[in-house]
């Protein structure tokens, strides 16, 4: 079976390191970045399984990363975790133009993220 | 002839207090006397017979006019307190205007047809027009009144005894939000009515509820933040997550780091609570500036060297000496030295510089740098509680307290003054300034 690959987003390197290490421990082969610019170059390049990424960041935020990711045939269809700060919420029409798989409120439990990703990309190997 | 001269005259006198006391009782008596006396004149009776009967005429004429004084004695008092109740009254009703006038609320009354018929100073203000109670100005006349005139309007068809309303006025420019009551008040002998309005301006209320919703948001936000990787990392130690050593160590050192930071968030917070509210302990003493910059300089020199900055300081200056809380003021100069280092790339210069200045009997204190600089319009809220300038975000992490604490102890403690000025792209000058210790000053 070959490894899953997931890219981290998240300007919180805290945040980014203890999402990395739960899906690394997990079987997940995991990048990371510290903004959506970075993250949108690696997605391209690396054409990850899933992205998790962070709702606000410099340079390119989490929605903005998201459209350049529907946007490009090659990453089109991957699918998304969006990490979202208590006070921010992403509108449910955003979600499904956006195709957004699932939001996490921060502060979160890494199982809780694990569980997620697990989740959804079970859902896509189904569809 | 002479008495009846006497009685005529007494008598038109008579008529004229009777008019003037406006006693319409006593005014038909006065005829009898008079048609008596003429016919005294005109018949000519004989002497003795005329003698008698006008000596019993007189004594009629006596008792009415007793019985007239009597009336008209009733008619002074009376006249006398009305003319108390009435001073009363005036005294009440001026009373009355007085206070309305001297409120700060509005207070406007409309009648049944929607003219003014009452506005006090402020309500006059408000609304920007001149009450003229000849004039009786219409509702609808008032200026960027909209809002608020259909409730009148509302009051008014629906005789609703009591309502509240928030109503946004403009108000010197500006919007201003008002808690309005009106009361429909209801005359029942004329069925009809009128609506008083009374407008008290809520603006700063609202605004202070507003700050302190924001303040319990932000700290809760900036609380958890520190809480959220505490949380993470104690998870991942409990599920096993931390495979090696080093891992191990890696995830007790953020817990342990995060828990400072909160720690520190607390004590940030709970300073300026104390400040604001006036319960800090402050222990102040005379000291050196000098000194106090220069163990600020040796707490943050290892911080700096990190990133390769280098930090000078003044020689001590003669008679630096401020009458300080130590601890306080070595707190301002590290949060401000800390924040020079945060936001100066590596390589970067910072340097300390002081100043008496006599005249004022004061120091300044300034701390300049080399770093990213802050943008024109975030200057004048740098020293805001939770203000973070968005633009260096990703310099370095913050909680928006650090300046503000400074801010408090500088000039909500020690009597001082905080300034900062910038330039993009070429750094920051932070600086304060202290009221010298007078017998220092003077030695």
């Amino acid at each position: 079976m070959t490894q899953r690959r997931a890219l981290v987003v998240d300007d919180e390197f805290h945040i980014v390191q203890v999402v990395a290490i739960k899906l690394r421990n997990n079987g997940f082969e995991v990048t990371t970045a510290e903004n959506g610019d970075i993250a949108y170059r690696l997605a391209c390049e690396l054409n990850p399984d899933i992205v998790i990424t962070d709702y606000q960041m410099p340079v390119l935020s989490g929605i903005e990363l998201i459209e350049k990711l529907r946007q490009n045939p090659a990453t089109e269809s991957t699918p998304v975790v969006m990490l979202t700060a208590r006070n921010f919420s992403v509108e449910d029409d955003q979600k499904q133009t956006l195709r957004i798989s699932a939001c996490l409120s921060k502060p979160f439990s890494p199982r809780e993220v694990l569980q997620t990703v697990e989740d959804v990309l079970n859902q896509n190997a189904t569809v | 002839m002479g008495n009846v001269k006497h009685i005529a005259t007494a008598a038109v006198g008579l008529i004229g207090i009777g008019a003037m006391v406006c006693a319409p009782s006593l005014i038909w008596m006065l005829p009898a006397a008079l048609m008596a006396a003429a016919a005294l004149a005109v018949l000519g009776w004989s002497a003795h017979n005329a003698q008698h009967t006008a000596e019993q005429t007189l004594d009629g004429v006596q008792q009415s006019v007793d019985a007239l004084n009597e009336q008209l004695d009733r008619a002074r008092t009376q006249l006398g307190d009305t003319n108390l109740k009435l001073q009363l009254v005036q005294r009440s009703k001026s009373n009355t205007e007085a206070i309305l006038k001297s409120i700060r609320d509005a207070v406007l009354v409309a009648d049944q047809q929607d003219r003014i018929i009452m506005a006090n100073e402020a309500a006059q203000r408000l609304f920007g027009f001149r009450f003229d109670p000849t004039a009786l100005p219409s509702l609808a006349t008032l200026s960027d009144a909209a809002a608020f005139v259909p409730l009148m309007q509302k009051s008014r068809t629906g005789r609703i005894a009591h309502v509240r309303h928030e109503v946004t006025l403009p108000r010197d420019g500006q919007p201003a939000v008002f808690d309005a009551v009106l009361s429909y008040v209801q005359d029942d002998t004329a069925n009809t009515g009128a609506v008083v309005a009374v407008l008290h301006d809520v603006t700063r209320e609202k605004e202070i509820a507003q700050m302190k919703n924001d303040f319990v948001s932000h700290v809760s936000h900036e609380l958890k933040t520190p809480l959220a990787s505490i949380n993470a990392y104690a998870e991942m130690l409990v599920d096993g997550e931390a495979q090696d050593e080093d891992t191990l160590k890696q995830f007790c050192t953020i817990i342990q780091s995060q828990a400072q930071r909160l720690t520190r968030l607390i004590d940030d917070i709970l300073n300026i609570s104390r400040i604001e509210s006036g319960l800090i302990k402050v222990s102040k003493d005379q000291h050196s500036m000098a000194l106090i910059v220069r163990d600020a300089v040796e707490m943050i020199k290892s911080y700096a060297q990190e990133k390769n900055i280098t930090v000078t300081a003044p020689a001590a200056i003669l008679y630096d000496q401020v009458v300080i809380d130590r601890d306080m003021l070595s707190q301002v100069v590290i949060n401000l030295l800390s924040n020079a280092v945060k936001y100066t790339p590596a390589g970067g210069a910072i340097a300390i510089a002081s100043e008496l200045n006599e005249a004022d009997n004061c120091i300044t204190v300034t701390i300049s740098d080399t770093g990213v600089g802050i943008p024109p319009d975030d200057v004048e809220h740098v020293f805001d509680k939770f203000y973070r300038v968005e633009a260096n975000n990703k310099m370095a992490k913050g909680t928006g307290l650090g300046l503000n604490l400074v801010k408090q102890i500088v000039e909500t403690v020690h009597g001082g003054r905080v300034f900062v000025t910038s330039t993009i792209g070429k750094g920051s000058t932070f600086g304060f300034e202290l009221p010298l210790a007078a017998e220092n000053v003077k030695c």
